[in-house]
């Protein structure tokens, strides 16, 4: 979050036409913005089978056959996946990676932008490549690549070979992780949610071990309690792994093999944890079908009916931010206190560091508003990308486009 | 022999009446308290609209689909589930031993009219009974259980019915009569005749699953 | 008491049984202990009031037999009727406390896998309204536990334990197939896009596993609909884009809600505000039905509108305009799990009569239609069975017979390969489409602005 600060947040006001690209080219795609608002982008069409991306009215160099899955990366920058000759790369800021392969997804950026990282396939061999180091060892199948933030890779992998609708191969586990290329040895069923810890160096994930029975490895062990399912892991620290757990029907969380909360929901996922690793939360179902948050086993007072997609703390804990479907319309609460905005969709909270800040864009009859605290600050875009708040907690960031003009605004809280 | 009449119409009708309301009830809490227990997301999806929907959809004669693919045995059926209340509850002779009792009475039926109405009840029981010999698929499923319990239900009909024509044996006709009547009365709720608690249970969620999450009919 | 046929050596006559290798293998691991334990557990953790009211309160009188397409099609052969497939499977095993021998489950894996669509036809003929389907289903699970599902359905949900979707389909193969569809689109619309994980927008895509696999064309109509009506769609890159659920179908719950939760969770991540499906039936019925109810999503937490509601919505907004409607005499298929499950019959039935000139019903059709015998899973457990699947929906062929129609359409992928294999099998001569395949052959092909 430090760079944050070199950030320019005096000027009020910046500008860049975006709509009139559309001039300019046969059609723009989807915007994106980059962090720092300074910049945006998007995938344009030059003529049949002829891409490339603009960036504040500039094109990059090279053109493609095929560009996707461009995001913002780093502070002002913009990576996609990029084809020629039917072969694939991935293009930071208008500069290729020299590995090609045959196709190439699932993009993987570390927070401060340091790493990057993607799955790939070549001759239908699968790896993962993070910063243009392409793992030795390929694989059969790959499936659920995950990148820690010091750019160590895994994935899930098959280690042996399996014919078509062979039930028995299946049952015997062909599968296994690999960490930066290299298989473990253990072989399950099916391995799913690969968690590192914030230091990339251990390994948690859960599997299953035959037809009915779940389990958890904790850096290479496996834990010796079965469940009925298991949902995804997290390292509270590097000594200890939480995952949720089944067991009878009903969901508890699980450290390091053995109850860590005590009470049992009809439903307990997205462990969340904040910074300081001081609190667990939570979103969980109790009683079947009421949707609530629970932080430390605790639930929050309010329920509500439809569903709860995400939850987020502030960088010191104080604050916690839901956002929540309730009676067919989203809503967002920050600790217990729901907003009521009555919105067709809310996306991504940003929350200051001290948690009294909180700023979110929702969608409401087809426009686009940042709501600060609870208040409109501004409404009537096209389009928004999730707002920034200074490090002080003084000032959003919003990033939008307004008649379509792409419009940098500074606002003071 | 006096003492022990004596006991059959006076306590062992209460007691049998009190198994029979009792049990009823007592299964419905265990039910509903068990759903809450071990299923409650059948709360969740029960309305009372659709409940009622499904149930008087079902209730109507020859209305769901079903029964007019089978006219003949639902026909039948809904008649003598009618009768199986109506006839013992407004007889005559039932109603003067309540009154005895109670100084409490209503309109009865005449009395050929009930033994008609009887013999009725006794037709469709030796229907079912045929059905089950005649009909494969009904034939397939049939049980030793279920002639069983139609014999429990044919009873009190067939005594009842003797006993008002004193053709044979009258009075040990109407000691058979009041004890099977008194079984039936008992066995209701720890056999399958307490469809009679659950047949509106399930219809009601298949009614609500019908209608409220499916948006559909059920009949 | 005259004594009943066997249900342990009686099978039903008419086809040959093949011997299925997984039922097979995995009857040779199990141990009476097993079978028993397992039984005892699913019945006595799994199972509850709803359960025992239906064990106690049928009368056996018969009446679901008249509603069940296996006993009308096999000259109304008991064995075939719901109630039976009760007995013959779960009351059994109630009975005797799990102690059922080996013959015993094998029997009672085909009932309940392949001799049973789970359609709920059924409950809408008992006048109890009892659910055998969701017996049928308690005996899948079971059988799960035991694993002797057969095979190909379990091949496809070990597919989606390990993928999230029904066929194997690899995370770029899915997306390569998305890019090649849009740039064929091209010819037509030169900047259509099949936009994908774009947020924030109106709607999400989905289909199942077999279009990427096999009829990547229905993609690329799909694509066409949604540009030329202008819609702000998207579609997911990343796994969670299959709709469909084998799992849900083998009893194996816990994958089956994997798949749900991870449906979902897509659309929430993408910020979309609705998901719309492709023509597809039991995939409907995993999401909007099954699936959210293990993650304790009471209804699906997204609203996901199946493909004949969606048309319907872009026909009365006038959002696709039909050029010239479709000429030949044309039928329609209800497919159970939108019909019977979500009651769009009738909008099926407007949808067709705006698309097409000359339509005759079936009978008896809406809530009552016969399901087309492949739903259920049935379809899924491979071709070793697709003889007795012939044979056990001759009603269908003759309802699709009696109406004399040229085309028949099919809003849902099981019913069409089924109802392919059996206008193949009765020699019907009818063409089978998608309700999709026909809007895209009349429609303007021109992109609708909005008041114009
Ligand atoms: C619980 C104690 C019961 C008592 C004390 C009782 C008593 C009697 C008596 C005294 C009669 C008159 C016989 C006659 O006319 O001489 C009678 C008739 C009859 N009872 Fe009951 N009854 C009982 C239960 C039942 C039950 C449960 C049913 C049927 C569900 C039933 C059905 C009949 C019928 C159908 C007749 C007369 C039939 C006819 O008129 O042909 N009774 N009962
Ligand atoms: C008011 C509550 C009751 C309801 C709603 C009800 C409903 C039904 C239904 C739906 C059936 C299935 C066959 C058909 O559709 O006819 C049935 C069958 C039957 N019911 Fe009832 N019933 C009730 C009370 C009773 C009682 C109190 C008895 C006897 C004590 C009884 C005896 C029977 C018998 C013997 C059959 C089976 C006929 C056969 O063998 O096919 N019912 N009932
Ligand atoms: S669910 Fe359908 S296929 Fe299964 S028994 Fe009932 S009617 Fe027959
Ligand atoms: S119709 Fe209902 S009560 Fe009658 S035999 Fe079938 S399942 Fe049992
Ligand atoms: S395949 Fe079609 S007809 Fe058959 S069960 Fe599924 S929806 Fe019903």
């Amino acid at each position: 979050m430090s760079e944050k600060t070199s950030w320019d947040w005096e000027t009020e006001l910046k500008e860049i036409p975006f709509n009139e690209w559309k001039t300019h080219f046969n059609w723009v795609q989807a915007p994106q913005v980059s962090q720092n608002g300074e910049s945006i982008a998007a995938v344009v069409n030059l003529d049949e089978m002829v891409f490339s991306v603009c960036v504040n009215g500039q094109v990059w160099e090279e053109e493609y056959e095929k560009i996707w899955s461009l995001t913002s990366v780093s502070d002002s920058g913009f990576a996609a996946f990029v084809a020629r000759d039917e072969e694939w790369t991935l293009s930071v800021n208008g500069q290729e990676w020299t590995h090609w392969c045959d196709f190439i997804w699932q993009m993987m950026k570390s927070l401060d932008g340091q790493f990057l990282g993607a799955a790939f396939q070549t001759d239908s061999e699968y790896g993962v490549i993070v910063n243009d180091t392409p793992w030795e060892d390929r694989y059969e199948n790959l499936t659920g690549a995950v990148m820690a933030a010091d750019g160590t890779s895994a994935a899930v992998v098959q280690v042996v070979p399996m014919p078509g609708a062979d039930v028995e191969a299946f049952k015997k586990g062909v599968f296994s992780v690999a960490c930066n290329g290299v298989p473990e040895d253990r072989r399950f069923l099916n391995i799913w949610d690969i968690s590192f810890d914030t230091a990339g160096r251990q390994m948690g994930y859960g599997v299953r071990t035959d037809r009915e029975s779940y389990g958890i490895v904790q850096n290479d062990t496996l834990w010796k309690n079965r469940f009925e399912s298991v949902w995804k892991p997290e390292f509270l620290d590097e000594n200890s792994l939480l995952a949720p757990v089944r067991i009878n029907g009903k969901w508890q969380l699980y450290k390091n093999d053995a109850p860590f909360w005590q009470n049992k929901y009809d439903q307990l996922w997205h462990l969340t944890l904040s910074p300081d690793g001081k609190d667990v939360a939570a979103i969980v179902s109790a009683p079947y079908g009421r949707w609530r948050v629970a932080v430390n086993d605790t639930v929050w007072h309010v329920a509500w009916d439809t569903m709860i997609s995400d939850i987020y703390f502030s960088q010191d804990g104080s604050s916690l931010a839901a956002v929540y479907k309730h009676k067919d319309v989203w809503d967002l609460a920050v600790n217990q206190t729901p907003w009521q905005m009555a919105a067709d969709m809310v996306f991504v909270p940003c929350l200051s560091q001290d948690g009294s800040v909180v700023a979110v864009v929702i969608q409401k009859k087809g426009q686009y508003q940042l709501v600060v605290n609870k208040k409109t600050m501004a409404s009537g875009f096209s389009f928004m990308a999730d707002p920034v708040i200074s490090a002080d907690g003084s000032k959003v960031l919003l990033k939008g486009i307004e008649n379509g003009i792409y419009k940098r605004r500074i606002i003071r809280v | 022999m006096n003492s022990f009449i004596a006991f059959i119409m006076g306590p062992m009708v209460w007691i049998s009446v009190i198994i029979f309301l009792g049990g009823l009830t007592f299964k419905l809490v265990g039910i509903l308290g068990a759903v809450r227990q071990k299923e409650p997301y059948i709360y969740s999806y029960m309305t009372l609209k659709h409940s009622l929907r499904s149930i008087g959809a079902w209730m109507i004669p020859f209305f769901p689909r079903s029964a007019r693919m089978s006219p003949i045995y639902y026909g039948i059926s809904y008649l003598f589930h009618i009768l199986l209340f109506l006839v013992p509850l407004f007889l005559a002779s039932h109603i003067v031993l309540i009154n005895e009792a109670f100084q409490i009475s209503w309109p009865a039926l005449n009395d050929s009219v009930a033994d008609g109405l009887t013999a009725g009840v006794i037709a469709a029981l030796i229907f079912f009974v045929v059905r089950r010999f005649r009909v494969p698929e009904v034939n397939y499923l049939t049980s030793a259980m279920d002639y069983i319990l139609i014999l429990v239900v044919l009873l009190p009909f067939l005594t009842g019915f003797l006993a008002y024509h004193q053709w044979v044996a009258y009075q040990w006709i109407t000691v058979i009569h009041i004890l099977s009547g008194e079984l039936m009365l008992i066995i209701i709720p720890f056999s399958r005749f307490s469809h009679m608690l659950n047949a509106p249970l399930t219809r009601a969620y298949m009614g609500s699953e019908f209608g409220q999450v499916r948006q559909a009919k059920d009949w | 008491m005259k004594t009943k046929e066997n249900p342990m050596t009686d099978t039903p006559s008419s086809v040959e049984k093949p011997t299925d290798p997984a039922i097979e293998s995995g009857l040779e691991r199990l141990t009476p202990d097993r079978i028993q334990q397992v039984i005892q557990d699913v019945l006595k953790k799994e199972t509850g009031p709803r359960f025992k009211a239906y064990v106690e309160t049928c009368m056996h009188c018969g009446l679901c037999a008249e509603a069940c397409p296996y006993f009308l099609s096999n000259d109304r052969d008991p064995q075939f009727m719901p109630a039976a497939k009760v007995k013959n499977t779960i009351w059994e095993m109630l009975k005797k406390n799990g102690n059922v021998s080996k013959d015993f489950l094998r029997r009672a894996v085909r009932i309940s896998h392949l001799e049973c669509n789970v359609c709920k036809r059924c409950s809408m003929y008992c006048p109890f309204g009892i659910d055998i389907a969701y017996m049928m289903l308690l005996v899948r699970r079971i059988c799960h536990k035991l694993e002797i599902t057969p095979q190909y359905i379990q091949d496809t949900v070990n597919s989606h334990s390990v993928t999230l979707n029904q066929m194997w389909v690899k995370d770029d193969e899915w997306i390569d197939t998305l890019q090649w569809q849009e740039e064929d689109a091209r010819d037509e619309f030169e900047d259509l896009e099949i936009p994908l994980d774009k947020m924030g927008a109106d709607i999400m895509y989905s289909v199942i596993a077999p279009e990427p696999k096999f009829q990547a064309g229905l993609i690329y109509q799909a694509a066409t609909m949604m540009h030329a009506a202008g819609i702000n769609w998207t579609m997911p890159s990343t796994p969670g884009w299959d709709n469909s659920n084998m799992a849900m179908y083998t009893g194996d719950n816990e994958i089956s809600g994997r798949i749900a939760r991870a449906f979902f969770e897509t659309a929430a991540k993408l910020r979309v505000k609705r998901i719309v499906m492709g023509e597809c039936g039991h995939a409907f019925r995993s999401v909007y039905d099954m699936g959210n109810r293990w993650n304790s999503w009471v209804m699906p937490p997204f609203e996901v509108v199946h493909a004949l509601a969606f048309y319907h919505e872009l026909l009365t907004e006038g959002r696709i305009t039909i050029k010239e409607k479709y000429k030949k005499k044309v039928t329609l298929h209800d497919p159970c799990n939108v019909s019977r499950g979500r009651g769009l019959h009738d909008k099926a039935r407007e949808v067709v009569n705006m698309v097409c000139e000359d339509f005759v019903d079936m009978v008896p059709n809406r809530e009552h239609n016969y399901c087309c015998g492949a739903g259920g899973g049935v379809i899924n457990c491979g071709p070793p069975y697709k003889g007795e699947r012939m044979v056990n929906n001759r009603v269908k062929a003759e309802q699709l017979a009696a109406t004399g129609a040229e085309v028949l359409i099919a809003p849902c992928h099981n019913c069409h390969s089924g109802l392919e294999d059996i206008v193949h099998h009765y020699d019907l001569k009818m063409e089978i489409k998608f309700l999709g395949d026909l809007i895209y052959e009349t429609m303007d092909k021109k992109i609708y602005t909005p008041g114009a």
